[in-house]
């Protein structure tokens, strides 16, 4: 036993040394640069190297796979089926034409085979919809050594779990006992943002500087994660306007709350978004507040389209400032799927990807013009931002992630049908 | 799910007109549309899915897809179910399986009744019902060759065979 005193201080003494440099190393490489905004370029090497190793693993892979005779499995990006995009009246006109020529006063208004469109058009959708396929992380086709995109294999990686430690510690660190200091913490704020940058090793690149938001201005971003709020905030000053959320999330937001100017409310709250609106129209009009941060999805979509956007923010009457946001899913899909789980396990998956490498663009402002109203203004809003990161433009609403359809819907095509039937009595009866 | 095991083997009952490869992907929508992963899919799951509340015919197309009638389509019935939308299932199936869409009590015919509640899902208020009868009398009528005032399938295929519904009823994978 006292053979083992003289051997356990001699390790002890190297892990105590290699702790201090490792720490010291991180303090250079993370927290000066953050501080002073520089960036040591070590990151487009870091993914440089990723990329190679992800091609060699997947070429490995299949190799592998194909001396054991197994199935890979494969995602596939595009869907199971060929889709056909008829629209209800193209499609019963081509049956009705292609069935054999009748006399033409026998042929009924109604045809029995009006049925077929409505009947593929259903097993399409079961098959493969457009809508719930938002709502599921993407699928990639390439392995990125992530068990999440490709369901063969498990890794974490220890270092990334030790930034983050790190990161977590210094956000507390800073952000607690600075909160009473106003005129620092807009300063320590884009510091925080930094270092959280930093830990989860975003690569993150900016255009169109000079289109960023300014004072007196609404900003608007489509909604990927919550890492879209630090991505933003760390390259400039804003004020979040955000649903409450309870957990850790809940927590950050009433810790910020207390530094900055923000506006927290309840979704469901009809007294709510009045006040939520008046307390918006207040703060924009006073130009030497911080541009407001929005994402109008109202919900985190998962990054391959843009969905309907929510008019509220849309009817303040201020210049928007959109902003569009695009993940390259090889490093890390930072979709945030929150009806499957919660703030802690999806910030846990996010600091054990590898990266999470994206791009943002600033787009030039845009006003309402005077004849279009809340609605068309968003939707003119959205198609900008889709076009821009290369993103589907929907128009479904983002809340079909936790409601379901109205009736409407349905309604709408019993009225198109029906005016097919009833047009073609009235022609009848005309002749 | 606990009825399919070993995805590699499947029954020969299944008889579908898909390869194991089709099968598989199948099986993966129908696992992402059973909700509660009880192994079989009730009206409300395929409900959940947006599209589908567009389509007024979806309650018909269920009922066919569930042939034991226990109110559910579990795995064996949706994959045939879809088998008569592939490619290669023959001109007859695709008859049949339109036939039932009409036919509502399974009885081999379409009553003036059941071709009257079909239609009427499909306009739904937008034509009164009396509009609604005289379509469907008139329909009867013209089509209804032996004079029982039902429509045979025989009678339902001579119309309509000639529209290529192989073509129509089609979903290519």
């Amino acid at each position: 036993m006292f053979l083992l005193l003289p051997f356990d201080s001699l390790i002890v003494n190297l892990l105590g040394i290699s702790l201090t440099v490792l720490f010291t190393l991180l303090l250079v490489f993370i927290i000066v640069p953050a501080i002073f905004g520089v960036s040591f370029g070590i990151r487009k090497l870091y993914m440089k190297t990723l990329l190679k190793i992800f091609a060699w693993a997947t070429l490995r892979m299949e190799r592998g796979a194909k001396e054991k005779n197994h199935q890979l499995y494969k995602p596939y990006t595009n869907g199971i089926i060929a889709k056909d995009p008829t629209s209800l009246e193209e499609e019963i006109k081509e049956i009705r034409r292609s069935g054999s020529s009748k006399a033409l006063d026998n042929t009924p208004e109604f045809e029995l085979s009006d049925i077929f469109y409505f009947c593929r058009k259903g097993m399409e959708t079961i098959m493969d919809d457009e809508v719930t396929k938002r709502f599921s992380a993407e699928e990639l086709e390439s392995w990125n050594l992530l068990s999440r995109t490709n369901y063969n294999f498990q890794y974490i990686s220890l270092r990334l779990t030790v930034l983050w430690g790190l990161g977590v510690l210094i956000r507390y660190c800073f952000l607690l006992p600075l909160r009473f200091k106003e005129f620092m913490s807009k300063h320590v704020h884009l510091m925080c943002y930094r270092i959280c940058v930093r830990a989860l090793t975003a690569i993150i690149t900016y255009h169109d500087r000079e289109n960023r938001p300014r004072n007196g201005g609404i900003c608007v971003a489509n909604h990927t994660s919550p890492i879209d709020v630090i991505i933003l905030a760390s390259d400039g000053y804003y004020a979040m306007v955000g649903q409450v959320h309870g957990g850790l999330m809940g927590v950050i937001q009433r810790a910020m709350v207390k530094a900055c100017p923000h506006v927290w409310f309840e979704r469901s709250e009809v007294k709510d978004r009045h006040l939520v609106a008046k307390r918006l129209t207040e703060h924009v009009q006073d130009k030497s507040k911080l541009p407001i941060l929005i994402f109008p999805e109202g919900t985190c979509i998962n990054n391959t389209s843009v969905m309907m956007f929510k008019k509220g923010s849309f009817e303040i009457g201020a210049t928007v400032y959109p902003v569009a946001i695009k993940y390259d899913p090889q490093f890390g899909d930072a979709f945030w799927n929150s009806s499957k789980y919660g703030m802690v396990t999806y910030l846990l998956r996010m600091m054990t990807s590898w990266a999470i490498v994206c791009s943002v663009w600033y787009l030039p402002p845009m006003t309402r013009e005077a004849d279009e109203d809340a609605v068309q203004f968003a939707n003119r809003v959205k198609s900008a931002i889709a076009r821009q990161g290369g993103l589907v433009d929907l128009l479904w609403d983002g809340g079909l992630k936790r409601e379901k359809v109205k009736d409407t819907f349905k309604e709408e095509q019993q009225k198109l049908y029906s005016k097919m039937i009833v047009g073609n009595h009235e022609d009848r009866s005309r002749s | 799910m606990s009825t399919m095991g070993n995805e590699a083997s499947y029954p020969a009952e299944m008889c579908s007109h898909f390869d194991n490869d089709e099968i598989k992907r199948l099986g993966r929508s129908f696992k992402k549309l059973d909700l509660d992963k009880s192994g079989s899919l009730s009206v409300e799951e395929f409900m959940s899915l947006p599209e589908l509340r567009h389509n007024p015919l979806v309650q018909r197309v269920i009922d066919v897809f569930d042939t034991d009638g226990n109110g559910e389509v579990d795995f064996k019935e949706f994959i045939r179910g879809a088998s008569q939308f592939s490619v290669k299932s023959d001109e007859e199936q695709k008859l049949r399986f339109a036939f039932s869409i009409y036919d509502m009590d399974k009885d081999g015919y379409i009553s003036n009744g059941e071709l009257f509640q079909v239609l009427k899902m499909m306009v739904g208020n937008n034509l009164k019902d009396w509009q609604l009868q005289q379509l469907v009398d008139k329909t009867i009528i013209i089509l209804d060759k032996d004079g029982d005032g039902k429509i045979s399938f025989e009678e339902f295929s001579a119309v309509v065979r000639d529209l290529e519904i192989h073509k129509k009823l089609v979903l290519l994978m």
